[in-house]
C-alpha cells in the first residue's frame, strides 16, 4: 500500500512539471519584448556589409552566376548609399543547349547556318558586373512566421548606375571577317555572312541600374537580403546579326547597331551584418 | 471478504483525491504560468504591465483577472473624472465591455488609431492612480478572413519562358474555414506573345523552335497562412499584409503551334498541379491587392521534329508520335481581392 501511494504521488509530481514545462515553452519571442515600439531596428549611421550570391533570370543563351559583395552606409533610416560588384561564370541555357548539337560541324558559307562552334564563340560572357546606387527604404515592418517567429523587415528600392565587364574571345580562325561591311577589293562584294563577323560584343559597358529588395532582420546586426536587380545597359548577348542587315557591328549607311540596350535582370540572395553590431533603441 | 472490500473502497476513494488534488497543482501551474507570460508582455507599460497581464487572463479565460488586479481604480459614473468604459455605463463598480461605435470599413483608421492610442512616451513616470484606461492589451489582428469568400479578380505573366510569353486573365473564389485555411476554384486563360529568341533563333541559327501556346487552366486550390505582419510606408501610414502558400491541383489545355502552317497543330489536355507563394496587402475590411508567384506543373507533349506529307502529316499521328517533356510553367500574379461579406465581428474583446 505505501508503496502504491507513493508511486501515485510521484505521478501526480512528474505530471505537474511536466505540465509547467509545457507552459513554459508556449511563450514566444513577444514574451520578452515590449508592448509598444517603434521602429525595431534602427540603421541610421551603420555600416552594411552584404556577401552575397547572384543568378540571373529568364536568360536567353548563357545563365550568369557569381558571388560578389554589396557595401552599403545607411545615412539614414531611409537614405543610404551603397555599391555592389559580382564575379560571375557563365553556364549555357537549355535553349543554347538544345541549339547547338543541331548544329553542323564545321563552317559551310553556302548554308548560311552558324556552325556550332561559330554560334558558341559568338555568345559573350559577364565575368564582372556591379552598381553604384541609392537606396531608399520606404516600408519598415514586422511579421509573424508561424504565430512564432517575430521578425523585423524592411523593404527598399534602388536606383544608379551599373557597369559591367563583357568579354568574348573569338578566335581569328571562326571571326575572320575583319570589315564586314566593306568589300575586301574593289572586284569583291561583301560576303554577307554574318557568322564570320566578329561578335563585337565584349568590352566595358554603363547604363541604368534598379533594383528591390527585403530585408529580414535575424538579429540586431545580421539581416537576410532578398533583391531583385535590372542591370541596364547595351548588349549583344547572341553576339550574332541582330538587325538582318547580314553584318555584325555598327552599319556605317544605316547607323543601325546589332548591340541595342538590354536589362540583365538578376536576383541576388545574401546576408547582411551591419555595424556597429549593437543598436540604439527606440524609447 | 466485505470489510476488505470496504477498505479497497475507502482507499480508492482516497486515491481519487490525491490524483484531483493533484490534476488542480498541475493545472494551476499551467494557468500561472500562462499568467506570467502575459505579465511579461507589457513591461513597457510599467504601471499597467501588471494588469495587463490581468487582462489577458480574463479574457482568455473568462474568469479572475479582474479579482486578481487590486490597486485598480475603477472610474465611477459620479466622478467625472475618468472617461473610460466603465464611466460610460452608469453602473458604479461595473465595467461595461462593449467598444464604442465606430464607422465600419476603415482598416486604416482602426490601424492608426491603434498606435497612437500606445504611444510611449520616454522621460520620467508620472505615477498616477491606475484606471481601466491604463490596461495595455494586445492588438488584435486587424482583418479577418474565417468564414469569408474571398472573389481574386487577377492577371498573370510568365517567368520563366523567354520563347513564348503567356499573359493570363482569370479569377479565384476562395473560402476561409478558419483565419489561416481556405479552399479555392480558379481559372485562367491565356494568350501569348513571341519574345525576342523566338525570331533571333530562327534568323541567326536558322532553326524553328517547337512552342506550345496555353488556352485555358482551371484549380482546386488551398491556401495556408503562416506569415502575417504590418509596416509602416514613410513612418506614416500602417498596412497589413500577410504571406499565403498555395497548393493545388488542376486541368489545362495546350495546342502546338506548328512550325510549318501547312501542318495542323494538335491540343493537350494536362494534368496541372500546382505550388505557389503570394503576399497580400490590405486596404480596407473588404479590398485587399495580392501578389505572388504560381508553379504550375504538367507534363506537356510538342509537335515531333520530323513532319513530312508522308510522316507525321495528320494531328493525330503527330499526337501520336509527339515529344513529352515536363513544364513548369511559373506564372507572376497580380490582382484584387474583394471579401464578403464586407465586415467582419471580433468575438473577443478588444
Amino acid at each position: 500500500m505505501s508503496n502504491k501511494r507513493i508511486l501515485l504521488a510521484s505521478l501526480i509530481g512528474v505530471a505537474s512539471l511536466m505540465s509547467s514545462a509545457y507552459a513554459e515553452r508556449r511563450t514566444n519571442g513577444l514574451a520578452k519584448d515590449v508592448a509598444v515600439r517603434h521602429r525595431r531596428l534602427l540603421v541610421k549611421q551603420r555600416f552594411e556589409a552584404t556577401p552575397l550570391f547572384e543568378s540571373t533570370i529568364n536568360a536567353e543563351f548563357q545563365h550568369i552566376v557569381g558571388g560578389g559583395l554589396k557595401l552599403e552606409y545607411h545615412l539614414s533610416d531611409m537614405l543610404s548609399i551603397g555599391g555592389i560588384g559580382v564575379f560571375a561564370k557563365n553556364i549555357n541555357t537549355k535553349l543554347t543547349d538544345r541549339i547547338v548539337p543541331t548544329l553542323e560541324a564545321s563552317p559551310n558559307d553556302m548554308t548560311r547556318e552558324p556552325s556550332q562552334d561559330e554560334f558558341t564563340q559568338h555568345l559573350n560572357s559577364m565575368p564582372l558586373h556591379g552598381a553604384a546606387y541609392v537606396s531608399v527604404t520606404p516600408w519598415y515592418g514586422k511579421l509573424a512566421a508561424f504565430s512564432q517567429a517575430y521578425v523585423a523587415f524592411d523593404f527598399y528600392f534602388q536606383g544608379g548606375v551599373s557597369f559591367a565587364q563583357l568579354k568574348n574571345d573569338c578566335p581569328q580562325s571562326l571571326c575572320s571577317d575583319s570589315n564586314p561591311f566593306m568589300a575586301k577589293n574593289e572586284m569583291t562584294p561583301p560576303d554577307n555572312n554574318p557568322n564570320n563577323d566578329p561578335p563585337l560584343n565584349s568590352g566595358s559597358r554603363v547604363g541604368l541600374y534598379l533594383g528591390g529588395g527585403i530585408h529580414v532582420f535575424l538579429s540586431d546586426f545580421l539581416a537576410l537580403d532578398l533583391t531583385v536587380r535590372d542591370y541596364a545597359f547595351s548588349d549583344n548577348p547572341s553576339g550574332a546579326d541582330y538587325n538582318a542587315d547580314l553584318c555584325v557591328g555598327k552599319n556605317p549607311t544605316t547607323g543601325e547597331d546589332d548591340n541595342r540596350f538590354l536589362h540583365h535582370l538578376f536576383f541576388g540572395a545574401g546576408v547582411s551584418i551591419m555595424f556597429p553590431t549593437t543598436v540604439k533603441r527606440t524609447p | 471478504m466485505k470489510p476488505i472490500r470496504m477498505q479497497t473502497i475507502k482507499h480508492r476513494t482516497r486515491s481519487f483525491l490525491i490524483v484531483a488534488l493533484g490534476v488542480a497543482l498541475a493545472s494551476t501551474s499551467f494557468a500561472d504560468n500562462k499568467n506570467k507570460g502575459g505579465t511579461k508582455g507589457a513591461p513597457a507599460g510599467k504601471a499597467g504591465g501588471g494588469a495587463a497581464g490581468g487582462a489577458a487572463g480574463s479574457g482568455a479565460g473568462g474568469g479572475s483577472g479582474a479579482a486578481g488586479d487590486e490597486g485598480i481604480e475603477i472610474d465611477s459614473s459620479g466622478s467625472g473624472a475618468g472617461s473610460g468604459s466603465a464611466a460610460g455605463s452608469g453602473d458604479s463598480g461595473t465595467i461595461d465591455m462593449e467598444e464604442e461605435e465606430k464607422p465600419q470599413g476603415s482598416l486604416e483608421a482602426e490601424l492608426q488609431a491603434t498606435e497612437t492610442k500606445q504611444t510611449v512616451k520616454a522621460g520620467e513616470v508620472k505615477k498616477t492612480p491606475l484606471s481601466w484606461k491604463d490596461i495595455l492589451v494586445v492588438v488584435r489582428k486587424p482583418f479577418l478572413k474565417v468564414r469569408r469568400t474571398e472573389l481574386n479578380p487577377f492577371t498573370s505573366v510568365t517567368m520563366n519562358d523567354n520563347m513564348i510569353t503567356h499573359y493570363g486573365i482569370g479569377g479565384e473564389f476562395a473560402y476561409y474555414l478558419t483565419d489561416v485555411l481556405a479552399i479555392g476554384v480558379e481559372g485562367q486563360y491565356f494568350v501569348h506573345n513571341f519574345g525576342e529568341p523566338f525570331d533571333l533563333v530562327a534568323r541567326q541559327a536558322r532553326r524553328l523552335p517547337t512552342v506550345n501556346q496555353y488556352n485555358w487552366s482551371a484549380a482546386l486550390d488551398f491556401h495556408y497562412v503562416p506569415v502575417y505582419g504590418k509596416f509602416a510606408v514613410l513612418d506614416r501610414k500602417l498596412v497589413a499584409w500577410e504571406v499565403f502558400f498555395t497548393a493545388g491541383i488542376g486541368a489545362g489545355q495546350s495546342e502546338v503551334i506548328p512550325r510549318d502552317t501547312k501542318y495542323p497543330g494538335f491540343t493537350n489536355i494536362l494534368i496541372e498541379p500546382n505550388l505557389g507563394a503570394s503576399m497580400r496587402f490590405f486596404l480596407a475590411k473588404w479590398l485587399t491587392i495580392n501578389l505572388g508567384v504560381r508553379d504550375y506543373m504538367f507534363l506537356d507533349k510538342f509537335e515531333p521534329t520530323d513532319r513530312s506529307p508522308t510522316m507525321n502529316a495528320t494531328a493525330s499521328e503527330a499526337k501520336d508520335n509527339a515529344d513529352s517533356s515536363f513544364i513548369n510553367n511559373i506564372m507572376f500574379q497580380i490582382g484584387v481581392s474583394f471579401w464578403l461579406p464586407t465586415t467582419f465581428e471580433y468575438t473577443t474583446f478588444r
